[in-house]
């Protein structure tokens, strides 16, 4: 992902605009990094170049969290505890 | 089916052509188009200089018509393109928008945001973006997009009048929408409604056309109007993987899938948001 994209991302569930932009890897582009709705704290990765945006019914809990895991010393740490809609603090529903 | 069933479904479905390199000849689950995928472009109007412009593998032989030839992109443009799927559409929108151009890409499918990411590399494109995201829920500024392009997807989406008040929101004032998609001329029958394999083939999705240009209209927007309508060629039907998975899949005859062929078009619409 480029920079540049940011200048038109906005988050998908309250069309917040601007969100906030880690870099955790980058080359030419942004490799891995996360993409954070200040508004409604949800999180977004970014995982090999490309910005996952989806909604959180779409999205996969045990990649989401393997996520936070791995990147965990530059993750932000109000994500890591309140981000939505995956944290290191919630259990795992039954 | 509800709502987030057809999700998952369109999802796997779509996943699965990904892996396949496109290719429709699986014998369970199918696509819009059929044997070569670029017989069928050229069918829909893509020329075959725009076939040889892009990168080999972008072209998944999807679509039903080529937006981008209808939609006069102009230099320095942003494109949305919802559902880009290997990312043969944004590829040719972004020869036409120039460096100073930019051609998001939208796509709910992992595979196929994968692929459209490889292939855009392979062609070496910097002006497209791919993100993984939801048709229904825009991850995309408001007023930000100069122009929306989508190709046989928004058939597949469940909440149809959200996907167009989503294109609407982001369009800047003047902005306008081309949209190539599957309609329904009369109801089908009720096997076929629920059937998955015609759902994933666009077919079973689809809505009547009236009730399609009503939804665009109903997002706001103004001076919408079918640019083109083309019968579903049979004779794509007869041998058409979507035809035979919807035959073995919901027990009907050879016959009444060709009678669908009278039900269905493929249509271009054409509608702008107001200043």
């Amino acid at each position: 992902m480029k920079k540049k994209l940011m200048d038109i991302l906005a988050c998908p569930i309250d069309k917040h605009y601007p969100l906030e932009l880690h870099v955790f890897a980058e080359k030419e582009e942004i490799i891995d990094g996360m993409i954070i709705c200040t508004k409604c704290l949800r999180w977004f990765p970014i995982r090999e170049e490309i910005p996952e945006m989806l909604p959180d019914e779409l999205r996969d809990r045990k990649d989401e969290i393997s996520f936070l895991k791995k990147w965990k010393e530059k993750v932000p740490k109000n994500i890591l505890t309140n981000g939505k809609p995956f944290n290191l603090k919630i259990k795992k529903p039954k | 089916m509800k709502e987030d069933e057809i999700k998952k479904v369109v999802r796997e479905g779509y996943a699965q052509i990904a892996r396949r390199q496109g290719s429709c000849c699986s014998s369970k689950s199918s696509c819009c188009a059929n044997s070569t995928q670029d017989e069928t472009s050229k069918s829909l109007g893509y020329t075959p200089r725009d076939l040889a412009s892009i990168p080999e593998g972008a072209n998944l032989g999807l679509g039903c018509g080529n937006p981008v030839a209808l939609a006069a992109l102009k230099e320095g443009e942003v494109v949305l393109d919802l559902g880009s799927g290997g990312g043969l559409d944004c590829f040719l929108a972004a020869e036409k928008v120039g460096r100073e151009g930019k051609i998001i890409g939208v796509d709910m499918t992992p595979e196929m945001i994968d692929k459209a990411r490889k292939n855009a590399r392979k062609g070496e494109y910097r002006n497209v973006e791919f993100r993984l995201g939801e048709i229904e829920n825009l991850p995309v500024a408001d007023e930000t997009v100069d122009v929306i392009i989508s190709n046989c997807v928004i058939n597949l989406s469940p909440d149809k009048k959200r996907v167009f008040e989503e294109a609407f929101r982001v369009l800047k004032p003047g902005g306008r929408i081309m949209v190539s998609d599957i309609v329904l001329l009369k109801e089908l029958p009720e096997a076929i409604k629920n059937s998955v394999a015609a759902y994933i083939g666009c077919l079973s999705g689809a809505i009547i056309r009236d009730d399609y240009i009503e939804t665009i209209k109903q997002a706001s927007f103004k001076k919408v109007e079918i640019i083109e309508e083309t019968r579903f060629p049979i004779k794509y039907m007869n041998n058409d993987p979507t035809a035979k998975a919807v035959i073995s899949d919901s027990k009907i005859s050879l016959k009444e899938v060709e009678e669908i062929g009278d039900s269905v078009a493929s249509i271009k619409v054409f509608g702008t948001k107001p200043r």
